[in-house]
């Protein structure tokens, strides 16, 4: 059993397990809120899945892409739950989950998935499809753009089915890292995937003066 | 007990790295080109340790070779000098390295150890590491066999306990009829709160220092800080999102240091304390969804406290073989003085009524110790930095304003700061001496504008001790490292007949044992726990104590 947490978008917590599914999921998706939420949530999906956090073999984060502010907190809640388990943090890019549930509802194929990435640009992930085991199969690595570069003829993936999602189920999240685990895929890197680097500039005239 | 900051090692440290190696390994040291080379390579990790007030003193070094995505890393070196042994600071640093070796991917590590030193492997058996096999006469000329160890390391964030070697846990392993319902997650009657010396962990993020401290009533246990400022430093400023996604990437590493330097494991905690503000509301997030998350997971209380407060708090601690002097008396005046603060409180209680006097209205004076410190052409921090130069400079050489000193000011902000004006003055002063094409006397500038923030500080806090019948005067915020600010301070509540009370330099700055300190007093003076709903607060007023 696993303990599944996301903030990429709003915040999304679970408790699954590979032969079971599902076994209760919270989510809030005011993308605000992650901080005063999410413990909540966590304690809520522990209880209603009556699952002590003891009895959890791993804790799954979702590694975004995601706007940073509220990424972080779901990252750092995921990797915190794990040190005080003593058990593995499964790390899971969120737009796996993403493909996932749109697989397990029934697409077939290609498929982009897309989400909001603020300041008028968007995060993008393209699949082939659906593997033997359930999992969607990633063929364009997550990536930042401007909304018009998908749209332009010249963009690798032009074309494909666009989902675009607003929330991520941490439910989802949680069965890509059984599925994975039992399918023996590696995990995905503990990097939190910002894709963007921090606002700041560097001064490189000297001191300002003062006007 | 001694705390101790550890950080990157740079190639400005290999001299002193080198003056521990030859002392320490006084037969089989290194080369110092050998050692160059290790620090300057991206592929190995060097950390040393150094006393928080003592950053030149390099204590401890310790290295690891750990190459990008390569299965296997090495400990390479490990060195404590004689004074800082005893205290646990081995076992962080090795903690430390094992943490990076995980991050950059390594599923082992490896190392040698001189079959004569029954203390160091006592050490590393202790990690987890289990002996591989012996190299006869490995270390020359002294023809002392080697012993060479591994640690399996676990694919992510593992708990290392301080005694016992980490075991994997394989995720997920399938469970198919097994009653989840045997083991009832609520069924466990809730733990009786320890309220005598409950030993709390706290969680500072509200800046750039990713602290975390472990404490025990009013003992200190442990004290980690791992600070982003050398990140900051190309800025010239704190950067809010490069501090919070510094948090993210130290909270982890920080927590398993704090523990193995407190000596317990992280389920003997009692409660959990968490800054939920004033600070960078982005940074805070950090370290609020991190603290809720393991009060869920330990099921232990939590409690949100107020950073300023938390200052205050701070002087309450003591070391376990410290000797007892007077606690903290109330009321008292507290003047906390940092990058982001510059606030003069009113403590009637410190748990139940802290007012806020007065604060700045527009920089905090650490904020215009860096932008003098720039426009000074001094490097970020510029606390430091004027210190060091004003040691040379005249107090009296130039008069540059004392912010919201005027009678007509005091009327409205008698205990309110300004420095904005002042870092203009400085800035105007120096460009008209540029203009006029003479030398800009740095050492004289920095001494009076140092004079000017530091007389209108004291003036301040002195006035209020004096106005509100107060006799005792408290110190905080990493301001306080400055020399001359408390030498004036001694001076003045000296002739004035105030009680001064200066918390040591490591409980001053930012920290997570001070968070830990006061959440340990709500809990001893009988509050209840936060709920699990409370935010993240930029702007917290400093009379909400407990969130």
């Amino acid at each position: 059993m696993l303990l599944a947490i996301d903030t990429s978008a709003g915040t999304s917590v679970a408790v699954v397990d590979l032969i079971q599914g599902v076994l209760a999921e919270r989510g809030v998706a005011d993308t605000m809120r992650h901080a005063e939420v999410v413990g909540r949530l966590i304690r809520e999906c522990l209880t209603e899945a009556a699952v002590p956090a003891s009895a959890l073999s791993g804790v799954v984060g979702g590694m975004g892409p995601g706007p940073f502010t509220g990424l972080r907190v779901g990252i750092a809640a995921a990797r915190v739950f794990a040190l005080g388990i003593a058990r593995p943090l499964v790390p899971v890019v969120s737009h796996d989950a993403i493909a996932f549930g749109h697989y397990r509802t029934g697409h077939t194929g290609a498929l982009l998935v897309v989400t909001d990435a603020r300041r008028r640009e968007v995060y993008w992930s393209a699949y082939s499809g659906a593997d033997a085991a359930s999992l969607p199969v990633r063929i364009g690595a997550p990536a930042l753009a401007k909304p018009a570069d998908l749209l332009d003829d010249g963009f690798v993936h032009a074309g494909l089915p666009r989902l675009d999602a607003a929330t991520v189920s941490a439910g989802d999240l949680g069965m890509v890292a059984e599925l994975g685990f039992a399918a023996g895929h590696p995990p995905a890197a503990d990097d939190a995937l910002y894709l963007r680097s921090p606002d700041v500039t560097v001064s490189t005239t000297g001191p300002k003066r003062v006007s | 007990m001694t705390t101790w900051q550890l950080r990157r090692a740079t190639a400005a440290d290999v001299d002193a790295i080198m003056a521990l190696e030859t002392a320490i390994f006084e037969n089989d040291a290194w080369s110092t080109e050998m050692m160059a080379r290790d620090v300057a390579d991206p592929g190995c990790y060097y950390l040393v340790a150094f006393a928080p007030d003592q950053p030149e003193h390099i204590v401890a070094y310790a290295g690891l070779q750990a190459a990008p995505r390569s299965p296997e890393s090495d400990i390479q070196t490990i060195a404590v000098a004689e004074e800082a042994r005893g205290g646990g600071l081995g076992r962080v640093l090795m903690l430390s390295l094992i943490t990076e070796a995980r991050k950059r991917g390594a599923r082992e590590t490896f190392l040698e150890v001189r079959a004569d030193n029954p203390l160091a492997q006592h050490l590393y058996r202790s990690l987890g590491f289990e002996d591989l096999g012996v190299r006869r006469g490995y270390y020359q000329p002294d023809n002392v066999d080697a012993i060479v160890m591994r640690l399996p390391i676990p694919p992510a964030d593992m708990a290392f306990t301080a005694a016992a070697a980490p075991v994997l846990v394989e995720p997920a392993a399938p469970t198919p009829a097994a009653p989840v319902q045997a083991e009832p997650a609520v069924a466990a009657p809730a733990r009786e709160l320890n309220r005598t010396d409950p030993q709390v962990h706290g969680i500072e993020t509200s800046c750039d220092e990713t602290g975390i401290g472990i404490v025990r009533g009013t003992t200190l246990l442990s004290n980690t800080i791992a600070s982003s400022m050398d990140e900051h430093a190309r800025y010239g400023g704190v950067v809010p999102e490069v501090a919070a996604r510094a948090h993210l990437e130290e909270m982890v590493p920080a927590i398993h240091a704090a523990v193995a330097e407190a000596g317990i494991r992280l389920d003997e905690i009692d409660a959990i304390a968490v800054t939920n503000g004033p600070g960078l509301a982005g940074a805070l997030m950090v370290g609020v969804g991190a603290a809720k998350s393991l009060s869920v997971a330990l099921d232990v209380p939590i409690y949100a406290v107020n950073h300023l407060v938390g200052h205050v708090g701070a002087d309450l601690l003591r070391g376990e073989d410290a000797l007892e002097d007077a606690p903290l008396e109330y009321p008292t005046i507290a003047l906390l003085v940092s990058g982001g603060h510059t606030s003069l409180l009113l403590v009637r209680d410190l748990v139940s009524d802290v007012e806020l006097l007065g604060e700045t209205i527009d920089d905090a004076a650490g904020e215009a110790f860096d932008k003098v410190a720039r426009v000074l052409g001094l490097p970020y921090p510029g606390g430091p930095q004027i210190d060091r130069v004003a040691a040379t400079g005249s107090p009296t050489a130039i008069r540059f304003p004392r912010g919201l000193s005027h009678q007509k000011d005091v009327a409205k902000h008698r205990y309110d700061f300004s420095f904005s004006g002042l870092k203009t003055s400085v800035a105007r002063w120096v460009e008209q001496k540029q203009d006029a094409g003479e030398t800009v006397p740095i050492d004289d500038v920095a001494a009076s504008f140092r004079e000017a923030v530091v007389d209108v500080l004291l003036t301040k806090a002195v006035a209020a001790c004096t106005d509100l019948g107060v006799p005792r005067l408290l110190l905080g915020g990493g301001v306080i490292a400055n020399q001359r600010l408390r030498q004036v301070a001694r001076e003045r509540t000296d002739a004035a007949g105030i009680a001064l009370r200066i918390p040591p330099l490591s409980l001053c700055t930012d920290n997570g044992a001070m968070i830990a300190a006061l959440g340990a007093q709500l809990i001893m003076a009988g509050h209840e726990p936060s709920t699990l709903d409370f935010g993240a607060d930029s702007t917290l007023p400093v009379s909400l104590i407990q969130s």
